[in-house]
């Protein structure tokens, strides 16, 4: 008995009861490891602050579905920022892209409408806005503003660069004729470039509105501009003239182009008029100096062939004029720089055009192509340049100036007047007025005794008896007419009797008693 | 296991039924009443509540880990843990119901596993002193292994009471899963350990 015992034990081996342990460790390990391969990627997002972000609780939600939990809220490295660490859900892997961008949703306010109302109970939110990038990022700076437009919203995105920031806010609307298509997204100033980039969204099917040859402008408030055209005053909508917004369209005489992708940049004109400056792609750019002045002739004023529009000016060259010139610099006329365009003239937006109109601006000052000064408004005393052909003037030379060919100049209009009267008054002072008036003053006093000693004679016995005597001899010669007349009339009648005595001779009798 | 006490049952061959409590022969290997399996001794007693204790310890491990209730009020859900529960407790100022949880949940079960754990050390060890403690030792094991599922019943209570729809409503969590396994566990462990064991090492001498 007592040697069996063991031998029974033996046999038995290791109790099933074992197995209840080993299940449960089992079990144990085969949690963590589905815990370990399912949790989603871990990322971090760089906030300017982390008001109402609480580790734990606030959710990172995109299109309203939570994909993850912020698991930790701390100091950046600088002490300036909130590093947020969030777990995603495995799911969401995939929307972790190069461009995804992450905002918190807070209600917020503005004259563009009210948004993110559902975070007063629930408490702030991360919002998700996958992008189209490389996969695989994981760490990611937050947006300062709210996207206005939900990610994945089908439609056109761009950016709209502009030198000013002019009333342009975030949520202002896109404009095309007046009806609102989309909204400007966010703003922000490039140090680099400083230029002013708004990130713009157009909303489908509005979005194939927007074409390569597309131009935007400021459609905000009210615009006034006294130009060489005129006075203008222009005004949005309501609207737009309170919160400001954006308008587009095509220049004057010119086609849609070619359909665009997101992420184009656009330039951001300050007015829907500027839009028109500069529609055509091929120009020859020209340098016309005057040595008259050249106040109110303004960068974009229009050049004129003969009353056409035909380019404008760029800028004044004083920069090139004073390293051109060094210190000998004065008095000399002031360059501008003017852009002709060969598509406002019968030459074709072509680099063709361009050259045919050298070439024909090259001929035609041989034949006196000039530029002039113009005055365009008389009001505004703005300025253009006209150039027309002036057949009296004598052939130049095209000259260069900074590397660029030159148009000769002449005076003219206003400023050539302006030229003769200033002649004339100049030789007018070179009158010597006073030596006249001196000598006249003279003149005038020996007049004056002269006078004197007139009517003294007048009043002498001589002058006074002399209409009697005018008189006396006045019968005379009356009586000596009156026998000139009988002679001339006994002339008439009897012209031998000149020679013969005017006795008159009897008439012959007839001798009938005569023997 | 071979020697047993002079004086007991064992010595003569005879074997305590498991079910009708019949002492019979153990030689006939069946209770002669009910039929059951006759065993001087309960088979593999340490064994089994060795295994049974590590299986609680692992237990323990997700049970104090993972979150054992899920509170949403007002769209924001918070997870607790036990220890977490209790310093939750301990901050609102209820301390007599912290120290009922803390107690229960966390006392106990770690204080009836160390016990046991010591109970069947010593049984391995043959060590013959302070049986008598170890005695009772082993009944204060199992008469506080009933009141270990106090934190479960606090959270079936919740999770059945509060539920107020999108205001506040309260889910149980899966550690509530782990901590109910693990009260189970270790009081089959109780269960299959044979207190006649800690006599057994009394050898021939008398009780």
């Amino acid at each position: 008995m007592a040697d069996a015992t063991p031998e029974v034990s033996k046999r038995r081996g290791i109790p099933r009861i074992w197995l209840v342990p080993i299940i449960a460790l089992l079990l144990g390990i085969w949690m963590v490891y589905w815990t370990w391969h399912n949790q989603g990627p871990e990322i971090t997002i760089t906030l300017a602050n982390a008001e109402g972000i609480e580790a734990g609780k606030t959710k990172i939600k995109t299109r309203s579905v939570a994909v993850g939990l912020v698991e930790s809220v701390r100091l950046g490295e600088d002490l300036e920022s909130v590093i947020v660490t969030a777990r995603l859900d495995p799911v969401a892997a995939n929307l972790l892209r190069e461009d995804t961008q992450f905002w918190v949703v807070r209600v917020r306010v503005g004259l563009g409408g009210v948004s993110g109302l559902g975070t007063l109970l629930s408490g702030g939110y991360i919002e998700l806005d996958p992008g189209e990038g490389a996969p695989g990022r994981r760490h990611f700076e937050g947006l300062k503003d709210v996207p206005v437009t939900p990610g994945g919203t089908p439609g056109l995105k761009f950016t709209l660069l502009s030198e000013e920031a002019g009333a342009l806010s975030v949520g202002n609307p896109i404009l095309y004729n007046g009806f609102q298509v989309g909204r400007v997204e966010s703003t922000d100033f490039d140090v680099e470039s400083q230029h002013i980039h708004h990130r713009a969204f157009i909303d489908a099917p509005y979005d194939a509105l927007v074409t390569s040859t597309t131009r935007f402008w400021n459609a905000s408030g009210i615009s006034f501009n006294a130009t060489a055209d005129g006075i203008e005053l222009r005004t949005g909508s309501l609207q737009t003239m309170l919160i400001g917004g954006v308008a587009f369209g095509l220049p004057d005489d010119v086609k849609a182009g070619q359909p665009v992708e997101d992420g184009i940049n656009f330039e951001l004109h300050p007015d829907r008029k500027s839009i028109n400056d500069q529609p055509y792609e091929h120009y020859v750019e020209y340098v016309v100096a005057f040595s008259q002045s050249v106040r109110g002739l303004r960068p974009g004023a229009p050049v004129e062939y003969r009353g056409l529009p035909s380019g404008r000016v760029e800028r004044l060259m004083l920069e090139e004029l004073a390293a051109e010139s060094g210190e000998e610099g004065e008095g000399r006329p002031i360059p501008i720089l003017v852009r002709l365009e060969p598509g406002r003239l019968p030459f074709g937006d072509t680099s063709e055009g361009a050259a045919r109109l050298k070439r024909s601006i090259e001929k035609g000052i041989q034949n006196g192509f000039r530029a002039t000064l113009e005055t365009g408004n008389l009001l505004t005393g703005s300025l253009f340049i006209s150039l027309d052909i002036y057949p009296d003037e004598e052939a130049a030379e095209q000259g260069t100036f900074a590397g660029r060919p030159t148009i000769p100049t002449i005076a003219s209009g206003i400023d050539s007047i302006a030229k003769k009267v200033t002649q004339l008054l100049d030789k007018l002072n070179e009158l010597r007025l006073e030596e006249v008036t001196d000598s006249a003053d003279v003149t005038l006093q020996e007049l004056t005794v002269a006078i004197t000693e007139l009517r003294a004679l007048v009043s002498s016995h001589g002058v006074q008896s002399l209409p009697n005597s005018i008189e006396s001899s006045l019968d005379e010669l009356d009586r000596t007419l009156n026998s000139v007349r009988a002679l001339a009339d006994a002339l008439e009648h009897q012209p031998n009797s000149l020679i013969f005595s005017r006795e008159p001779t009897p008439d012959p009798e007839p001798r009938a008693t005569h023997p | 296991m071979t020697a047993f006490p002079a004086r007991s049952a064992a010595v003569e061959g005879l074997a305590c039924c498991h079910v009708c409590y019949k002492l019979a022969p153990e030689a006939i290997h069946s209770c002669p009443r009910c039929g059951s399996a006759l065993h001087l001794r309960a088979p593999d007693s340490l064994q089994r509540t060795l295994a049974l204790l590590i299986t609680a310890s692992i237990l323990y491990i997700p049970a104090n880990l993972l979150p054992i209730m899920t509170t949403e009020q007002l769209g924001r859900s918070i997870d607790s843990t036990i220890l977490g529960g209790v310093i939750l407790l301990i901050d609102m100022g209820s301390y007599p119901v912290a120290a009922v949880i803390f107690i229960a949940s966390v006392l106990i079960p770690i204080g009836k596993l160390f016990m046991m754990f010591w109970l069947c050390w010593g049984v391995h060890q043959n060590h013959m002193t302070s049986q008598r403690q170890r005695t009772s030792l082993y009944r204060i094991t199992e008469f506080i292994g009933r009141w270990s599922m106090v934190d479960v019943f606090v959270v079936t209570v919740l999770v059945v009471l509060i539920q107020l729809g999108g205001v506040i409503r309260i889910d149980s969590g899966p550690a509530a899963i782990a901590f109910g396994a693990l009260v189970i566990v270790t009081m089959l462990a109780a269960e299959s350990f044979d207190p006649r064991l800690i006599w057994d090492a009394r050898g021939d001498r008398d009780g």
